[in-house]
């Protein structure tokens, strides 16, 4: 079957309208109707109806290739990214968006995931604290074991789009819970042998009911981490090493 | 100078009291199940399990020490307490967490959530129930076996406890096991974790139709 036989079907899309900017305004949910085009992505269906139907419609994307992790949106009761979920996957051809829950909603489908990981990397101090503060740029760095490069690397492949966050039922109930987002990255500083913090240091941050001994394993973030990143063994990795301490 | 060194060392001490308290409770009740089963084989089993759990060999006349199924109870009540109090801090309590909560369920769709949602449901109905269970138990020892127990059940109307308490507790026992497995790193790949996820449903399923059996197998002697 050839791509220009393709008479494309109907599809419905149900997406969620509110903007808090506007004074009364109303959350609701409005209809928009779109011919399915080949490999069509929910990301392309939403461009196209930003141009051709409501030049109002909001909705974050960058690269529109699933890497930088802007158009997380809950899709059909699933949050994942836009532009990585094809609307062919969906047989009755509907299709309802919803904003990332548990973000400030900047409106329509777009919410502020980059304020909340801003404040968790401060909170949490996500970024490499060296064994030494020797700061001398002309010394040669020591060369890091492949091994552990490639360990580092698999949890550096995240890309912040907050789909973890959302799919958590444990976050959207403790707002100060630091979800699997929060987890991943100090998982990846533990493991890092240039990062000068012990496991005490991590104790205080996640040691406690707003970290690893408060996620209670409903594993959303596993289940819908656009990028399969290995949430569930990471999390308990931690709250082994996290419970080795209190012996 | 003291240097005073408090990082609260209790939240993950609480973690670990509701994993270890869970699965003491969850092994002990499926023994448990398996006990009371032995009324499938004929009411001589049954008795045989009930002295036998009174320590009757260690008494001359055979007679045992029915006090010891009180002091199980009393046991089982003390750890099913530690594992109620711990519990507790991951339920949803307030108002703005049960609204977050429902909200998130009609949001987005997720299995094991829901699995959750089942067990703190089920948690609420077994500290309900089990208080009455460990009392009736408890308080009368002596009357454990085909007769007393057919009475108990059947005479004095006490399944309408056991049918919702068995339903629950087995649900209860084998999802907290699974999420044991998953949350200390048992099972790390995701084959195993679905394949462990099966087996606790069959688990589930079985003990459960064991329980109903065995209520059943209670019957000829209720009116004897």
């Amino acid at each position: 079957m050839s791509l220009e036989a393709t008479k494309g079907r109907m599809l419905t899309f149900n997406i969620f309208r509110y903007d808090p900017q506007e004074p009364g305004d109303k959350p609701k949910m409005v209809k928009y109707q779109l011919e399915e085009t080949p490999g069509m992505t929910v990301f392309i269906a939403l461009n196209r109806l930003r141009e051709e139907q409501d030049t109002s419609l909001q909705f974050d994307f960058v690269c529109r290739a699933g890497i930088c992790g802007s158009c997380a949106m809950v899709i059909n009761g699933f949050p994942t990214l836009a532009c990585r979920t094809l609307t062919r996957k969906y047989p009755k051809g509907d299709i309802m968006l919803m904003p990332l829950p548990g973000f400030e909603l900047i409106g329509d489908l777009s919410v502020n995931t980059g304020k909340f990981m801003r404040e968790l990397a401060e909170r949490l101090k996500l970024w490499l604290h060296p064994i030494s503060d020797d700061l001398d740029v002309h010394r040669l760095e020591a060369p890091m074991d492949p091994v552990e490069a490639a360990k580092l690397y698999e949890l550096e492949r995240c890309v912040e789009c907050g789909v973890c966050v959302s799919a958590c039922a444990t976050k959207q109930m403790r707002e100060t819970f630091v979800g699997a987002v929060g987890m991943m990255k100090l998982a990846r500083f533990e493991l890092d042998s240039r990062d000068g913090r012990g496991l005490e240091d991590y104790y205080h941050v996640i040691g406690n009911q707003d970290g690893v001994f408060g996620c209670m394993t409903l594993l959303g973030c596993q289940d819908n981490c656009p990028k399969d990143l290995p949430h569930m063994q990471q999390i308990a990795y931690l709250r082994r090493k996290m419970a080795v301490t209190l012996v | 100078m003291r240097i005073i060194k408090n990082r609260g060392k209790l939240s993950g001490w609480l973690d670990i009291s509701q994993s270890a308290s869970g699965v003491v409770l969850a092994v002990f009740l499926w023994t448990h199940l398996l006990l009371v089963s032995s009324i499938l084989l004929g009411k001589d089993a049954m008795t045989w399990v009930a002295k036998t759990m009174e320590l009757s060999f260690l008494t001359a006349d055979g007679h045992g020490y029915p006090w010891v199924v009180t002091v199980i109870a009393v046991v089982i009540a003390a750890i099913v307490l530690v594992h109620v109090l711990v519990a507790a801090h991951k339920m949803p309590l307030n108002l703005r967490q049960q609204k977050a909560l429902k909200q998130q369920l009609s949001m987005v769709n997720h299995g094991d959530t829901r699995l959750w949602v089942w067990q703190a449901v089920t948690g609420v109905v077994i500290f309900l129930l089990l208080p009455v269970h460990l009392w009736l138990i408890g308080a009368a020892p002596e009357t454990i076996g085909p007769y007393g127990s057919a009475d108990r059940i059947w005479q004095q109307g006490v399944w309408l406890l056991y049918l919702p308490l068995l339903f629950c507790v087995e649900l209860h026992a084998a999802i907290g096991v699974y999420r044991v497995a998953v949350k200390w790193g048992a099972v790390r790949d995701l084959n195993s974790r679905s394949r462990l996820k099966k087996i606790k449903s069959i688990i589930s399923a079985i003990f459960i139709v064991v329980g109903i059996a065995s209520l059943l197998a209670f019957l000829p002697y209720a009116n004897a």
